[in-house]
């Protein structure tokens, strides 16, 4: 198992996505399959995005196994009152601010489920946001 | 089959700025899409597209890093960001600009082919 950490800056918004090229670098330089890259990619920036639009800072922390990567995604914020709500696609609460810059869609949970084999989210208001990922590599078996 | 379209191909067709990646542009363009949300794009793109969009702030060059879309073309006369530029160069993405509207530009990709 490989273990990285990458900070996430709350309200940076033109820092956005730093975490999540960094993640797919390393995914890239330790051999996973290109297909796991992508959506490990992808859920991560959203979820990277989340935390710079709505908390004051938190960090990303990935594990690559020979089957598997850990996505965990730690947030000190504001926390979700109602998560099975913020799951809602085109539910947002994302400021005017976020949305004009093209943020704030409410597709970002989705996008995250839609890409990861497993997804838990936990949130305890006024304190932060969990969100544990697990991706299943592709062709894990061959490698 | 209609033959290889290539960023610098509809550069010159359609007439486009390149504000970054001048070193990118063979790059293969194998769709396109319209939009100026990023989540949309997130969820919808695929490696090769040419996304056309008038967001022009830094995050849609990580958008277009991490999918490897093959350009970005800022349509509607905006100019990206200084910081947008100095990203795009950073990651090796090629950024286009245009006076023309997303459709009217949507529209002339079709026509050189890209579908």
């Amino acid at each position: 198992m490989v273990h990285y950490e990458f900070p996430i800056l709350g309200r940076a918004y033109f820092l956005g996505g730093r975490a999540s090229t960094s993640v797919k670098r390393v995914l890239t330089q330790a051999g996973v399959d290109r297909e796991t890259v992508q959506r490990v990619s992808v859920a991560c920036y959203e979820a990277e995005m989340n935390v710079v639009l709505h908390a004051r800072a938190g960090h990303v922390a990935l594990d690559i196994y020979t089957d598997r990567v850990m996505l965990h995604v730690y947030d000190r914020g504001p926390g979700i009152a109602d998560v099975k709500l913020a799951m809602t696609c085109g539910w947002s609460a994302a400021s005017e601010e976020a949305r004009a810059l093209g943020f704030g869609a409410g597709m970002g949970l989705p996008n995250i489920q839609n890409q990861a084999d497993d997804m838990q989210l936990t949130s305890t208001v006024g304190e932060g946001v969990r969100l544990e990922l697990t991706f299943y590599r592709r062709g894990a078996g061959d490698e | 089959m209609s033959e290889r379209i290539t960023v610098a191909h509809a550069v010159q067709v359609l007439g486009l700025g390149v504000a970054a990646g001048e070193d990118v542009l063979e790059t293969e363009v194998t769709g396109a899409q319209v939009s100026d949300l990023l989540s949309h794009v997130m969820a919808q793109g695929k490696a090769g597209q040419l996304w056309i969009t008038i967001q022009t702030h830094p995050n849609i060059v990580a958008v277009a890093a991490l999918h490897g879309l093959s350009a970005v073309l800022i349509a509607g006369g905006f100019a990206p960001e200084e910081e947008t530029i100095a990203r795009a160069e950073e990651e090796g993405i090629a950024l286009l600009t245009s006076s023309e509207g997303a459709y009217a530009l949507a529209g002339q990709l079709y026509e050189l082919g890209v579908r």
